[in-house]
């Protein structure tokens, strides 16, 4: 979809909005107390109907880290940042903590032998130091 | 909530062949709505009917609750932006001008804005003073397009407006249509078979193939729900083994394969472990499918042929 | 009510068209008469006539599907319009019944023309001038509008089917005429003659006609589609 800034075909578009939003806060482009782009705003940017970017807004809000003052608009909820990276956290965890540690145990490779064996290989690519 | 547009049991035939067969349909007021299918499928008469153009065989159409045929009521408050509008400008009256179609059109609805009018004849290029009968294909489109828009009606209606517009002129119009829509929240029904382009307008979906409706839902329930997967054979058919596929292709030690349902991240992790390339199907793609006949449509939405 | 107001308006977008087209075509016969001479009656005004049977047709066939498109009913559309040619027939006829007073006091335009009076049919007093013309221009205009309807409907085909059977009803009214009064129908008052009609009858029996095309002209546009 040639117009959609960066909106995709992969999945409903207003869980793409709801992710990219949810992007900028976690990574900081959006600050706390800040005000998010209007629902309207949203459309305009995106070339997208404003009930889809409404919808993405409201995931949001009812997960509770948009809160609406009425009259003027939404803004980014206290604490919103902190609870997006800790799932984001969670769900590193999950998704390759968990599976390491079960192959780990079934290697035998005990949680020292891991932890050593994580260093080297992270020395070796020059990347980010543990 | 009363739909703003409705049809129940919708048939239309003429002579020769059934333009729609048994339609049934509820549109909600202030959405904006595609629809879709091919040339032919029963889009222009299904138009035509709800703006009281065109008369039914059986069945019945609503809006705002009520008949539109022969209804004032229902006709003021809504407007219908066809291809093919014919203006007076025949032989006897070579001098209708583009400001005598707008001037008539400011009689007519109640909500005209003039100031979006010219607005929007600046916008597409066009001049007040050209006479109908010398303009273009795609300047007729302007035209129709901008008494379309500037009505404010509260159910608008486009039958592939776009005749004769390069995609700088359609763009203009799906943006300035979204604005209107953010301003002015009203009804609108847009049938189209250059759907990828206007997709994101999109709240709800209708696809009509031949007379009848395969397909009633939300764009976002069908975004995403067929995706392409391909790369190398094995690896395909490891991926995609035991979920349903409507179309297998191969080449070598290649295959291609077109998938159904859902594909979330760790379908998308293991897809990339395993060298594979998943292209989802754009909703162009998936209404192509839904017109091929019973079997696509109803794969994607898990009901019979309506 | 309303509605037909703005049907009126409609038409009315170009004015000068509508309202002036006639005149000014009239105006061009009767230079064309003035510059040929003569003193007799050559039916130059029947143009003016025949423009109005004209515009019913084009105002139905020309007009008819922007003004559906901008949400005008069949009904108001068609009462909106007939009532628009009826209130310029009634102009028209006063217009036309005061140039012929004006003819008849300069005898002629002061070169003997005789355009505005027109033997037996508008030869009278002012009014019986004006309720003919009005009436005339009426049916035309009317008559004009059943046409385009027709044509809208059931295109070439219809057209002539429609012609067909009016011809035929024609004839046959003509025969029962014929035969119950013993004598051909004169429309010339022949002294003495039973079976000839004043001006005035004339007129009523077109005014009943005018009445025939709007009841054919409204059942007609009622299933019309553009």
């Amino acid at each position: 979809m040639p117009e959609m800034a960066g909106l995709d075909e992969g999945g409903p578009l207003f869980a793409q909005i709801a992710e990219r939003l949810a992007g900028e806060i976690a990574d900081g482009g959006l600050a706390e107390g800040a005000r998010v782009p209007s629902t309207n705003e949203l459309a305009a940017f995106y070339r997208i109907n404003p009930a889809t970017a409404a919808k993405g807004i409201k995931v949001l809000a009812d997960d509770g880290l948009l809160e609406k003052r009425r009259g003027i608009g939404m803004f980014v909820a206290t604490g919103a940042r902190q609870r997006l990276l800790a799932r984001r956290r969670a769900e590193f965890t999950e998704r390759y903590v968990e599976p390491l540690l079960t192959e780990a145990t079934r290697l035998g490779i005990n949680s020292d032998e891991l932890i050593a064996l994580i260093k080297d290989t992270s020395s070796e690519r020059g990347g980010v130091p543990v | 909530m009363t739909p703003a547009i409705s049809a129940t049991g919708l048939t239309r035939e003429y002579y020769d062949q059934v333009a729609l067969d048994d339609v049934n349909l509820a549109i909600g007021a202030r959405t904006i709505t595609g629809l879709l299918g091919r040339n032919g499928a029963g889009k222009t008469t299904l138009l035509r009917i709800l703006a009281g153009q065109e008369f039914p065989s059986s069945g019945s159409v609503q809006v705002f609750g009520s008949a539109p045929a022969e209804n004032q009521d229902v006709l003021r408050r809504l407007v219908l932006v066809r291809e093919d509008q014919a203006y007076p400008d025949f032989q006897g009256y070579p001098n209708f001008k583009v400001s005598h179609a707008l001037r008539a059109a400011s009689f007519c609805y109640p909500r005209w804005d003039a100031g979006l009018a010219s607005s929007l004849l600046g916008d597409f290029g066009l001049r007040a003073g050209k006479a109908v009968k010398s303009l273009s294909r795609g300047q007729r489109s302007s035209l129709g397009i901008t008494i379309g828009l500037a009505a404010r009606a509260e159910v608008t209606l486009f039958d592939e407006p776009y005749a004769g517009l390069d995609a700088v002129a359609r763009q203009i119009f799906y943006d300035r249509l979204l604005a209107e829509y953010a301003d002015f929240p009203r009804t609108v029904l847009l049938s189209t078979h250059l759907i990828d382009e206007a997709a994101g307008l999109f709240e709800n979906v209708v696809v009509i193939d031949r007379g009848r409706v395969v397909l009633d839902t939300t764009a976002d329930g069908l975004r995403g729900t067929v995706t392409t997967v391909s790369g190398p054979v094995l690896a395909v058919n490891s991926f995609t083994e035991g979920r349903p596929v409507w179309e297998r292709r191969g080449l070598g030690s290649q295959a291609s394969v077109v998938m159904v349902g859902q594909v979330s991240g760790e379908d998308r992790e293991r897809a990339r472990s395993l060298g594979l390339d998943l292209t989802p199907l754009s909703l162009q793609q998936l209404v192509v499918r839904a017109s091929a006949g019973p079997a696509g449509a109803g794969s994607l939405t898990g009901r019979t042929n309506a | 009510m309303n509605t037909m107001i703005k049907v009126a308006r409609y038409h009315l977008v170009m004015p000068g068209m509508f309202l002036g087209l006639p005149w000014a075509t009239l105006a061009g016969v009767f230079a064309a008469n003035v510059a040929r001479g003569g003193d007799h009656f050559r039916g130059g005004l029947a143009v003016f006539f025949g423009m109005f049977f004209i515009t019913g047709v084009q105002r139905v066939g020309g007009w008819l599907p922007f003004g559906l498109a901008l949400g005008a009913t069949r009904r108001s559309f068609y009462a909106g319009t007939a009532l628009l040619g009826v209130s310029m027939s009634l102009v028209s006829g006063l217009v036309i019944a005061g140039l012929q007073a004006i003819e008849r006091a300069t005898g002629g335009w002061g070169l003997s023309i005789t355009f505005f009076r027109v033997p037996y049919l508008l030869n009278g007093p002012w009014y019986a001038t004006w309720l003919t013309s009005f009436v005339g221009l009426s049916a035309l205009f009317v008559y004009g509008m059943w046409y385009g309807i027709v044509n809208r409907r059931w295109g070439m085909l219809g057209l002539l089917a429609f012609i067909a059977v009016q011809a035929l009803v024609a004839l046959a009214v003509a025969f029962a005429y014929t035969r119950s009064s013993g004598g051909p129908l004169l429309l010339r008052p022949a002294d003495g003659h039973p079976a000839s009609l004043s001006a005035l009858e004339l007129t009523g029996v077109i005014a009943a006609l005018t009445v025939v095309f709007l009841v054919g002209g409204q059942a007609a546009i009622r299933r019309v589609t553009v």
